[in-house]
């Protein structure tokens, strides 16, 4: 039985190493690499999805920075991005420390509190769309609070906080897990030695617990933002980007826009200019992060 | 019952093999006899595939030279581009005149049908509707309206009789009559904001009967606007939704066809296609409909209809006779009018009879005199979000706001096209 040998003289490391290696890399290449690269390519055309098409040159990225539509929908996907990762890090890291803490039924609650991530979002997302424009209503109403008789969703000022709420207890329960671990790298004496010294609670936390796990905050931040921006499941079975399109986020933007609306060149030229600016924050926000760690 | 079981499994087996014949044809003539052509049919209507295998049974047994296989796909808009885009048009199909149909006539793809004998037998207003949405070279027939929808206000009979109300025929009897409802503590429209397109209906009637003629083509000329127009045919909008019941915002189509059908308000602002949800939802629902009176003028008034299937034949099908025999057996007046009653449609022929439905019967008097024009919706591009902005619009009731977004946007997306052709030239 003979292998295919490479042409290469040999590397110190087996060639089997590099044949395993090789599957994997291919499917990459062949099923991000390539679409990646096509559609950079297609961004510069008129391509309607089907259809002649031609060479538009530059006028696609000239018009995105014209068109409201799309300044609007970066303007809501910021502020969701940014009000979801600062409520999902406080909630997960409250969370966190409640379950790492000695109470009863630690890992019952802490199994509990993971059930929301392996849920699908759209499927949760409609059980929450009914909650939302139904079951809230009606308790409301029996509990005579005006305030919320009416559904959230329904109206463009208030929508985006029904987003909001389901991104962020859906998210939770990752962000949960990733503190958890880094909760339990914190070693039991130097509470012991801190509450010793008369160390309040608050004391301890903003002094032991939280520059410890510094490292997992930062990982959090970054992963949460960078999910948050690319929101698409919420919202398409919640709000589906209305009412009107106060909730609809780049994402929608660049799907109903290509997809539905025929301007796949265009969108796609939408989705480029979008891929740098989240690798671009996802890039300062670790620099900035990971700065803070050190100067511990 | 076994020879249709038989026939079924025959029906189920050849398309499978069509299919096959689809993705080779071009390669190779027509398989099998030399006698039998073989025919093949895109039909879009998932709900339609029992009424065209009829169709197509009756036309074989007929016409034993020639041989009809019905191909039905999932998605059909979709696959009709590509196959398209792979050159491959069936030599007959069926499809939704809207704004998508309108794109591949433009593009030559369809046979000129102008000659055709079943072409004089379409009410002109009709053929019109489909003429607007694009042609090969701005003058061809590529399409023959086989059935086709209206958008019209559906009642219930039971709630008017019993307030003695009667059937308005103006705009202000209209207002007048919504009063009266709402006076009585009677929802006078049931409105479903979730569903932004459920505003459509009000918007293309309205809109539509109030637009100067020749609208649309000034606007792509650059000479008119939203602003200028709509802003009566909005306001009036406006007006009708404010008669709607409290949590509309948070209602669904389906939420307000039940609703409806169950008597909780006395009209609504839907089209023909809601009249068999409604049905399923309530069986004994007594419904009726009426056109939206635009104007104070009752003979000013008309329908919007849109063609829910139109009839075509690929350009380059190499079997154009047989084609045309298919085509003109489909139109004959006793095939339309037994489709369109079964799919509770309108029939687009002059000679056919009327749809005896019961809750179409205050719209059908609009066919027959041809007093119809298309949804304006079809005339503005998909990547306007016109649903979103209708919604928008109802919600915050800022007319001056919604005409502005209509206007820029519309503005920017022909920017983009200018550039479009500007580069294909």
């Amino acid at each position: 039985m003979s292998v295919p040998t490479l042409s290469r003289p040999a590397k110190k490391l087996p060639r089997a190493f590099y044949i395993m290696v090789l599957p994997a890399f291919a499917l990459f290449l062949i099923f991000h690499t390539v679409p990646v690269l096509t559609g950079i390519y297609y961004s510069f055309t008129n391509y309607a999805g089907y259809g002649e098409w031609s060479f538009i040159g530059l006028s696609n990225y000239i018009n995105l920075f014209r068109d409201e539509r799309i300044l609007n929908a970066y303007g809501f996907t910021f502020l969701f991005a940014i009000v979801s990762t600062i409520a999902v890090n406080i909630i997960a890291l409250s969370v966190a420390m409640a379950l790492n803490s000695r109470i009863k039924f630690k890992t019952g609650f802490r199994g509990i509190f993971f059930i929301p991530n392996i849920l699908s979002i759209l499927i949760v997302g409609y059980v929450f769309n009914y909650l939302f424009s139904n079951s809230v209503p009606a308790i409301a109403e029996a509990l005579g609070i005006n305030a919320l008789t009416s559904s959230i969703l329904a109206s463009g000022d208030t929508a985006w906080i029904g987003v909001v709420i389901l991104s962020v207890w859906q998210a939770a329960a990752f962000n949960i897990i990733i503190y958890l671990a880094g909760l339990q790298t914190i070693p039991g004496e130097l509470y012991e030695a801190a509450s010793l010294d008369g160390a309040s609670p608050w004391q301890q936390f903003s002094s032991i617990t939280f520059p410890l796990i510094g490292a997992f905050f930062t990982i959090n931040m970054v992963l949460s933002l960078k999910n948050f921006l690319q929101v698409f499941d919420q919202i398409i079975s919640l709000t589906g980007g209305g009412p009107g399109t106060s909730t609809e986020s780049i994402s929608v933007l660049i799907y109903r826009g290509g997809f539905q609306g025929g301007e796949y060149g265009y969108q796609t030229a939408n989705a480029v200019i979008y891929l740098f600016v989240i690798i671009a924050i996802s890039f300062i926000q670790l620099r900035i992060l990971q700065r803070r760690e050190a100067s511990f | 019952m076994k020879h249709s079981a038989t026939r079924r499994k025959l029906a189920a087996a050849s398309s499978a093999a069509a299919l096959a014949a689809l993705t080779l044809s071009g390669c190779a003539p027509a398989s099998g006899n030399d006698d039998v052509v073989t025919l093949d049919f895109f039909q879009f209507k998932p709900e339609a595939v029992g009424n065209f295998e009829e169709i197509i049974a009756d036309f074989e047994a007929a016409n034993p030279d020639i041989d009809v296989v019905q191909n039905h796909v999932p998605d059909a808009d979709t696959a009709i581009r590509t196959l398209l885009v792979k050159n491959k048009t069936p030599d007959v199909l069926t499809l939704n005149a809207n704004g998508n149909y309108g794109l591949l006539a433009e593009a030559c793809v369809f046979a000129d049908l102008t000659d055709m004998a079943s072409a004089q037998t379409v009410l002109p207003a009709v053929q019109d509707i489909v003429q607007e949405l694009g042609s090969c070279d701005g003058s061809e027939v590529n399409a023959l309206p086989f059935a086709n929808n209206a958008s019209g206000i559906i009642y219930n009979k039971d709630i008017f009789e019993e307030y003695g109300a009667e059937v308005p025929g103006t705009w202000d009897e209209l207002v007048a009559l919504a009063d009266m409802f709402e006076a009585n503590g009677v929802t006078p429209f049931y409105t479903t904001l979730k569903d932004g397109w459920t505003v459509s209906p009000a918007f293309v009637n309205l809109g539509g009967a109030l637009q100067p003629e020749g609208f649309y083509d000034a606007l792509r000329q650059d000479e008119t606007s939203f602003s200028a127009e709509y802003e009566e045919a909005m306001e009036m909008v406006s007006k009708l939704f404010s008669y709607g019941q409290e949590n509309s915002p948070s209602r669904d189509y389906n939420a307000g066809n039940a609703a409806f059908a169950n008597g909780e308000s006395a009209m609504y602002l839907q089209g023909s296609y809601a009249i068999p949800p409604i049905r399923a939802a309530n069986p004994d629902a007594n419904i009726g409909t009426f056109p939206y009176p635009a104007t104070d003028s009752p003979q000013d008034t008309v329908v919007v209809s849109g063609v829910d299937v139109g009839i075509s034949i690929g350009r380059d099908t190499e079997h154009p006779e047989e084609a045309r025999r298919f085509v003109e057996f489909m139109m004959s007046p006793d095939i339309v009018a037994r489709y369109s009653e079964a799919q509770s449609t309108f029939s687009p022929l002059s000679e056919s009879p009327s749809n005896t439905d019961p809750a179409l019967e205050g719209l059908a008097p609009y066919f027959e005199s041809g007093r119809i024009i298309g949804f304006i919706d079809h005339q503005i591009p998909p990547s306007l979000p016109l649903p979103a902005y209708l919604q928008e619009f109802v919600l915050s009731g800022n007319t001056e706001n919604f005409l502005a977004r209509m206007d820029n946007e519309w503005d920017k997306i022909a920017e983009r096209t200018i550039t479009r052709e500007e580069a294909r030239s």
